[in-house]
């Protein structure tokens, strides 16, 4: 733990507006999960700055290295043994992998819609924002910069080759992200979190994704409104939001889940031993599903497959 | 296609049962169809076996051109024409055919999340390979792709083809890894993927379709099969699902041997 304290991690990335800590989804999913697993990690903005334009957000900087993405990102505090995934079994593993890959292909799109392209919202809400926040002269070229890469990014994944018009890809985009927020909503039922009574990185980007829709003040949006009759999805935001991300208690720190904290003082040593072996690490690091191998005994990939062979009918 | 479009072929295909002469149509079996392509193919031929629905199986070599949404495969079944796995699931199920209807709320919402795990990683991991690494590009897919098209045209298709995964690929973010990375990514999703599969659904014929193909087809790198294979239960899934729906059919190749099939050796 002390040696992580040494090298102080740095995240830059949009600034906080409609009761978020941050405005932007990529940056929400990393700051909440600097929050569940109890990583120290200083905030700076990067509002007003150059950096808006350069920048890609969100950026952790430790040390000399830097991380972009936020999967790259997660990986990387996992490394740094900040993990909010201990506590998951191999099974939940797969399916916060399946549940990402479920928000990046039918939320996302519609997300992407509603804040850039929508031109309501867009003159609105969102250019207005990201050009306050932008220095002259970048504040005419940042906001339209996203909303073109939005509009490309929704384009080239969801429109039909060879047209390509948005009008035609529009009703499928947002009927598929309202039945997204329809399962996401089924799965949670009346949970707190998705596993259990503490938040893992599936939790992260469920918050990334949704808190953004349930707080923006949006001029129009079919979406916004279908969210608001999911009051356990909205509830889960205010919660994470209230719990974490508090703004009335200042100086008191998180309440660092109990459980995790022991495990940690318990592990320390373990773990550094895992830690010496880079090779291993290599192979853990780069996926989501390697997060609940970081538990002490990691059990080898052969063995524990021949665990789940046994169960599986030949 | 529009969702009023949608709404009224669901509405259209309720009235009629599903016909005899239901055919399924994808690029040429020999020397055209590419990796991805055969996947879905595949999938969609397991789904509809799962189902109990016959179909013919037509390759053309414009098959692509001839889909309305410009991806294959797709079914032609009386008067309508629907394509990829998703759309001729809920043309099945508006026809009284479905498998997913035993799955309680919460099964279905993992189900749906696991098969855009497949869409996410799978499919993007194929096309990736397919079009983004040079070797494979140009001694496979290039090749394989413009076989039916004479000079220049075929140069014309190809390239216009890889230029268009390219920018898609870039745009999700996928531009600049590198093979190794994907192949890490893909190993990911055999390790997830070691447990799921709930019973016989929609899910289980997509990710039939794409490991299948992926142990029976020979690209320019093995490690993709390499990593299937070592994940003993994914091979008895495979089997599993080749004997009870396969057996009388060209694919029973011998899964244990891995012996390149008659689906395409690319």
């Amino acid at each position: 733990m002390k040696q992580n304290m040494a090298t102080p991690m740095e995240l830059r990335c949009w600034g906080s507006d409609w009761g978020l800590p941050s405005v932007h989804t990529e940056s929400l999913i990393v700051l909440a999960y600097a929050k569940f697993s109890g990583a120290k990690v200083t905030v700076s903005p990067i509002d007003w700055t150059w950096k808006t334009l350069t920048a890609t957000v969100p950026e952790l900087v430790c040390g000399e290295s830097t991380v972009t993405e936020p999967t790259q990102i997660l990986n990387f505090m996992r490394k740094q043994r900040f993990n909010a995934d201990y506590e998951l079994t191999a099974r939940q593993g797969a399916d916060t992998m399946a549940y990402i890959a479920l928000l990046e292909e039918k939320l996302r799109p519609a997300l992407l819609h509603t804040f850039w392209v929508d031109a309501e919202n867009y003159a609105n809400l969102t250019r207005p924002w990201f050009a306050s926040r932008s220095p002259f002269p970048l504040n005419f070229l940042v906001p339209r910069r996203h909303a073109n890469m939005a509009l490309s990014r929704i384009l080239l994944t969801k429109g039909e080759a060879p047209l390509h018009r948005i009008t035609e890809v529009e009703g499928k985009i947002y009927s598929d992200a309202k039945e997204c927020l329809n399962l996401l909503s089924y799965r949670l039922g009346t949970a707190n979190y998705f596993f259990g009574n503490s938040p893992a990185s599936l939790d992260a980007f469920v918050f990334g994704f949704v808190a953004p829709l349930h707080k923006a003040g949006l001029p129009s949006s079919p979406l916004q409104s279908h969210l608001r009759q999911l009051a356990n999805l909205t509830r889960f935001c205010d919660n994470i939001l209230s719990v974490y991300f508090s703004s009335s208690h200042p100086g008191k720190p998180r309440p660092p889940p109990p459980v995790q904290e022991t495990v940690d003082a318990n592990l320390q040593k373990l773990t550094q031993l895992v830690n010496k072996e880079s090779n291993l690490i290599e192979k853990m690091d780069d996926n989501l599903r390697s997060s609940p191998q970081h538990k002490p005994h990691r059990p080898d990939p052969k063995s524990s497959l021949a665990n789940e062979k046994s169960s599986t009918p030949a | 296609m529009s969702l009023a479009a949608e709404a009224f072929v669901s509405q259209m295909a309720a009235a009629e049962p599903w016909p005899e002469n239901a055919t399924l149509y994808q690029p040429l079996k020999e020397d055209q169809i590419l990796l991805s392509d055969c996947a879905s193919s595949l999938a969609v031929q397991t789904y509809l076996r799962m189902c109990g629905l016959p179909v013919q199986v037509a390759c053309r070599a414009n098959a692509e051109y001839m889909s309305p949404s410009g991806k294959v495969p797709f079914v032609h079944v009386g008067n309508q024409v629907v394509s990829e796995l998703g759309p001729i699931v809920q043309f099945t199920k508006a026809k009284g055919h479905s498998l997913s209807d035993g799955l309680d709320d919460v099964q279905r919402a993992e189900m749906k999340a696991y098969m855009e795990l497949v869409n996410n990683m799978l499919l993007t991991a194929e096309l990736y390979i397919q079009w983004c690494d040079d070797a494979t590009a140009s001694e496979i897919s290039r090749p394989r792709y413009s076989s039916p098209y004479s000079w220049p045209l075929n140069h014309i298709l190809a390239y216009q083809k890889q230029w268009e995964v390219r920018r898609k690929m870039n745009a999700i973010g996928w531009g600049g890894k590198t093979l190794e990375q994907v192949c890490r990514i893909r190993s990911a999703f055999a390790t997830s993927s070691a447990q799921f599969f709930f019973q016989p659904t929609e899910l289980d014929a997509l990710v039939f379709g794409h490991l299948f193909t992926i142990l029976t087809t020979r690209l320019t790198s093995t490690e993709l099969a390499e990593r299937i294979k070592s994940y003993s239960n994914l091979l008895s899934f495979c089997r599993r699902i080749e004997q009870s729906y396969f057996e009388d059919k060209i694919l029973s190749v011998s899964l244990s041997l891995f012996i390149p099939s008659l689906i395409p050796s690319l």
